[in-house]
């Protein structure tokens, strides 16, 4: 009885097209926020801030790129791992060629040379679909990878083959990356960055593109026939979902593991990431959070898990049932919901609306 | 009652068309002129579907032409019969399962749809204004084919009828000068048909649509069209008005089959 | 300048100035190819019968791989181990299919390519979990030193590989054209309403379908884990099958193996006369990318079915 649409009549097309057009969703979102800004920093002590929230994110962000691509567009892609890198890599040597600028730049830029590549391995997405597109995806993995390993002119050369991020701040003595940043100033810089993101995603799905993103992968060629551009549509989708990946990549490098190698964006990298979006829902922005939220905390929850208990478990036999918990989920989801986390989430409001009543 | 119709707006010449070692259509002329509605009828397998598929491009035949609104070209890609003003339904429901009714029928607007990437990340401005005009004319078509009820329901779960009406609202929404339907009416009962037939008709005399339309119900072809093309193993048995097609002997020996002796 | 000719001129200026070496590279390529399409035979009976594209064949292969070496490392003589593994390996493929495979049978091909994609995972961690994860030495008495025929190097464990490749493929070619089961299999894999209607059960041939794969995968297994080691990488070669099946295309079994050569050949003569131009380990990508290459120009592989799509 609380959570009721009743009294909240939309008068015009563009309410009713809001985002979230429910006044309580609304409010929750609100109090979200000011949780997140506020409340969080305050209370939450480094380890939350630096091993949970900041890879939730970061992570979160490479979902959704992944979530445009596959989920929304349907085009299935293995490939996630090397356009991070990508997009790492852009980073560095931007940063490191222009050091004035600011770091955002970089990061977008690096965003934008990423959506460069991915169109270019996209290109093969005309004439080859569901997963010999994804072998196709796997091509682009493993060489991305392997050239980013390959060639020093990467790494500036480094004797060691890593490399640390530069230290940059986004405005006076607002240090984000580098050693003198703190974890607060991480979280609060890429908490604002995914939320932007996110929010021009959520836009950008709800659009024509959006739609004829969606119409691509229900029927392509009942898409075509309406006059959907259907290589236009896709190289759009892998445009944009680079441009988020290759973001994501950047800030892994930069923010969360201070770090750019290229070892850490293997093919399991992509295969976590596909993960996410298929147990957090595909096609959908929440979803991809939600998948990354899980998949994030399930390994901490199971590491933790034994001695709660009592008994002591060793770690490979931990990473082990690891596997095989995500394994599992991965088909129970695919069998019992396959629209993931978002739409058991969004059955749940629906019941919440109706609550106390069964129906 | 006597129709005036314009010009001929869509010329079929010759069409030949064959997949592998089967015939589909073999030397088929005909001419739909603006404003007109014509059945084409057959027995199964006649290539009816066929004839519409090669009108929309998706079909490349192997001889003959098509002349479009003037222009005469032998193929054309499907996005661009789509742009030139064809629309169509399809046999089996070609609607997009993961959308609601009101996506679907947006997507039909989309040959309409210009404003770019960036504008549409942010929603404001152009983006908007854009999105909202559209809104407008499809609502429009969802209250002439009086879905509003299920406007938000993904298309999946709809009954067939209503699917029916959906993609009818997809190609209405593109604005179509020609509008192909293949057998529109299949798999409903009398209500709906009748339904289906008043929007049919609607369509023809509000907005002047061409339509050509595939059809395997004698009644509904007598009363709503205004010519009739035959066609039997891919070849054209009679091409006339609904009461001279109905009256041919070839048409009868068609459908029927000729008796012996 | 030198990397134009390092890729243009100095590759076939080698090739024709040691051409037994060369004969040799490519002789180790096709062996080590029939390995590649070993794993490949596993993939197309799965698709062709049940049109799944099982991305968990590899982790069949390793799991197999594991219970034997297990089994044997408990004591069990060789040949117990063998049959234990293969009891095992058909419970597991009744498992699939009914917890699976049954519940998303009228789902679409992607749906099932990433249930099986989670499959692979899990028995990844389940494997490990059992047997252990250390590197495991699988040594069933297959000779390995190399011999000399005819002034080229050969190894012998690699020629056992090819006898036994081509043993596996009379063996099922046999089975799929002789035997009712192999008939009824054809049929479903042409038609899956025709073949119920003629009264075939669908279940029970898709658990023979993944039984038979299992098996397959068994000596792929055996195979792989006498030449590596039995270890979790025997996964990521399943991954090496996907190019060997787009080359050969999905639904065929001679493409299976011919692509398994033409990538195992082609991976190795990259590697040895071109790798240099690049720094060397072309062989990461260089499968993937002659996939891509065929993608582009020959999606159905040289042997398989042409797509046809249909409004």
């Amino acid at each position: 009885m609380f959570y009721r649409e009743a009294g909240q009549f939309k008068t015009s097309y563009s309410a009713d097209q809001a985002i979230f057009p429910i006044r309580q969703d609304r409010n929750f979102l609100v109090a979200l926020f000011i949780f997140a800004y506020l409340a969080v920093p305050m209370i939450a002590n480094e380890y939350w801030l630096s091993t949970i929230l900041l890879p939730f994110l970061v992570f979160g962000l490479a979902a959704l790129g992944l979530n445009i691509l596959t989920g929304y567009a349907g085009q299935l892609s293995l490939g996630t791992g090397g356009f991070m890198a990508t997009g790492a890599f852009a980073a560095y040597k931007l940063a490191v060629a222009f050091p004035d600028m600011n770091i955002v730049f970089v990061f977008l830029l690096s965003g934008v040379v990423t959506a460069i590549v991915g169109v270019l391995f996209g290109i093969p997405s005309l004439r080859i679909k569901g997963f010999y597109l994804a072998v196709a995806t796997l091509a682009a993995q493993f060489f991305l990878v392997w050239v980013y390993n390959k060639f020093g002119w990467f790494t500036n050369y480094s004797s060691s083959g890593v490399i640390s991020a530069p230290p940059r701040a986004v405005f006076g003595d607002f240090f984000v990356t580098g050693s003198s940043a703190g974890a607060i100033e991480k979280y609060l810089f890429t908490l604002t960055l995914v939320l932007v993101l996110a929010l021009a995603a959520k836009n950008i799905v709800r659009s024509h593109i959006g739609r004829s993103w969606m119409a691509i992968r229900d029927m392509d060629i009942a898409a075509e026939i309406i006059g959907i551009k259907p290589l236009a549509t896709k190289l759009t989708a892998f445009a944009v979902s680079s441009f988020y990946i290759g973001i994501a990549g950047a800030l892994w490098a930069f923010i969360y593991t201070s770090s750019v190698e290229a070892s850490a964006f293997d093919i399991s990298r992509s295969f976590q990431i596909l993960f996410m979006i298929i147990i957090g829902g595909l096609g959908s922005v929440m979803g991809s959070f939600l998948g990354a939220a899980f998949i994030v905390l399930l390994p901490i929850f199971l590491s933790n898990a034994p001695t709660l208990f009592g008994v002591t478990v060793a770690v490979d036999i931990i990473s082990h049932v690891e596997f095989m918990i995500f394994g599992a989920l991965i088909i129970f989801f695919l069998i019992v919901e396959p629209h993931g986390l978002a739409r058991l989430w969004q059955v749940g409001k629906e019941k919440l609306r109706l609550w106390p009543f069964p129906y | 009652m006597a129709r005036t119709f314009g010009e001929v707006l869509l010329n079929v010449d010759n069409i030949s068309l064959s997949f592998g070692g089967v015939q589909a259509l073999k030397d088929v002329s005909f001419s739909v002129r603006e404003g007109q509605v014509l059945a084409i009828i057959g027995p199964n397998g006649a290539g009816k579907s066929s004839m519409l598929n090669v009108i929309n491009g998706f079909y490349h035949p192997q001889h003959g032409t098509i002349t479009y609104q003037g222009q005469t070209r032998s193929r054309m890609k499907p996005h661009q019969a789509a742009r030139q003003g064809i629309a169509r339904t399809f046999q089996n429901i070609a609607l997009f399962r993961g959308m609601s009714t009101l996506d679907n029928i947006m997507t039909g607007r989309n040959t309409k749809m210009h404003v770019n990437l960036l504008w549409q990340a942010l929603h404001v401005g152009p983006a908007r204004k854009e999105e909202l005009e559209h809104r407008e004319v499809v609502e429009r078509i969802i209250d002439f084919l009086e879905i509003e009820h299920i406007r938000k329901t993904p298309v999946g779960r709809l009954p067939y009828g209503l699917q029916k009406r959906v993609e009818l609202g997809r190609a209405l929404a593109a604005e179509p000068t020609l509008l192909l339907l293949d057998e529109p009416m299949a798999g409903m009962n009398v209500e709906e048909k009748e339904d289906m037939s008043r929007f049919i008709l609607d369509v023809n005399d509000e907005f002047g649509t061409t339509i050509v339309l595939i059809e395997h119900d004698m009644g509904v072809v007598m009363d709503i069209s205004d010519h009739v093309v035959v066609l039997n193993y891919g070849r054209k048995l009679a091409d006339g008005s609904p009461e001279e097609v109905r009256s041919n002997q070839d048409v009868i020996g068609a459908y029927l089959g000729v008796a012996d002796g | 300048m030198e990397f134009l000719n390092a890729i243009f001129v100095a590759p076939f200026v080698e090739i024709w100035e040691y051409p037994v070496f060369f004969v040799e590279v490519v002789v180790a390529g096709l062996l080590s190819g029939i390995m590649y399409s070993l794993v490949a035979l596993g993939f197309v009976l799965i698709f062709k019968a049940s049109g799944v594209f099982n991305f968990a064949q590899g982790a069949m292969v390793l799991f197999a791989a594991l219970t034997l070496v297990g089994l044997m490392e408990h004591g069990a003589p060789t040949l117990i181990a063998l049959i234990g593994t293969i009891v095992v390996m058909i419970i597991l493929a009744l498992a699939i299919e009914r917890v699976v495979l049954r519940p998303l049978v009228n789902q679409e091909p992607i749906i099932l390519f990433m249930a099986t994609i989670g499959l692979s995972y899990f028995l990844d961690g389940f494997g490990q979990l059992v047997w252990g994860s250390d590197i495991k030495v699988l040594d069933l008495g297959i000779p390995s030193a190399p011999m000399e025929y005819g002034g080229i190097l050969v190894n012998q464990f690699d020629l056992v590989a090819a006898l036994v490749a081509g043993l596996l493929v009379a063996t099922l070619a046999v089975f799929f054209q002789k035997t009712r089961i192999g008939r009824a299999l054809r049929a479903v894999a042409d038609d899956h309403q025709a073949a119920l209607s003629v009264g075939i059960p669908l279940k029970t041939i898709w658990a023979i379908v993944w039984s038979v794969a299992g098996l397959v995968g068994l000596v792929a297994g055996i195979m792989w884990g006498t030449k590596l080691g039995v270890q979790f990488s025997l996964t990521f070669v399943a991954l090496k099958a996907l190019p060997v099946l787009i080359l050969g295309g999905f639904t065929s079994i001679p493409g299976a193996i011919v692509g398994g050569l033409i990538i195992g050949v082609g991976e190795k003569v990259a590697e040895v006369f071109w790798g240099p131009a690049f720094g060397g380990a072309i062989e990461d990508w260089f499968a993937y990318m002659l996939a891509l290459a065929f993608l582009l120009f020959r999606p159905q592989g040289l042997f398989g079915d042409k797509i046809i799509e249909r409004v």
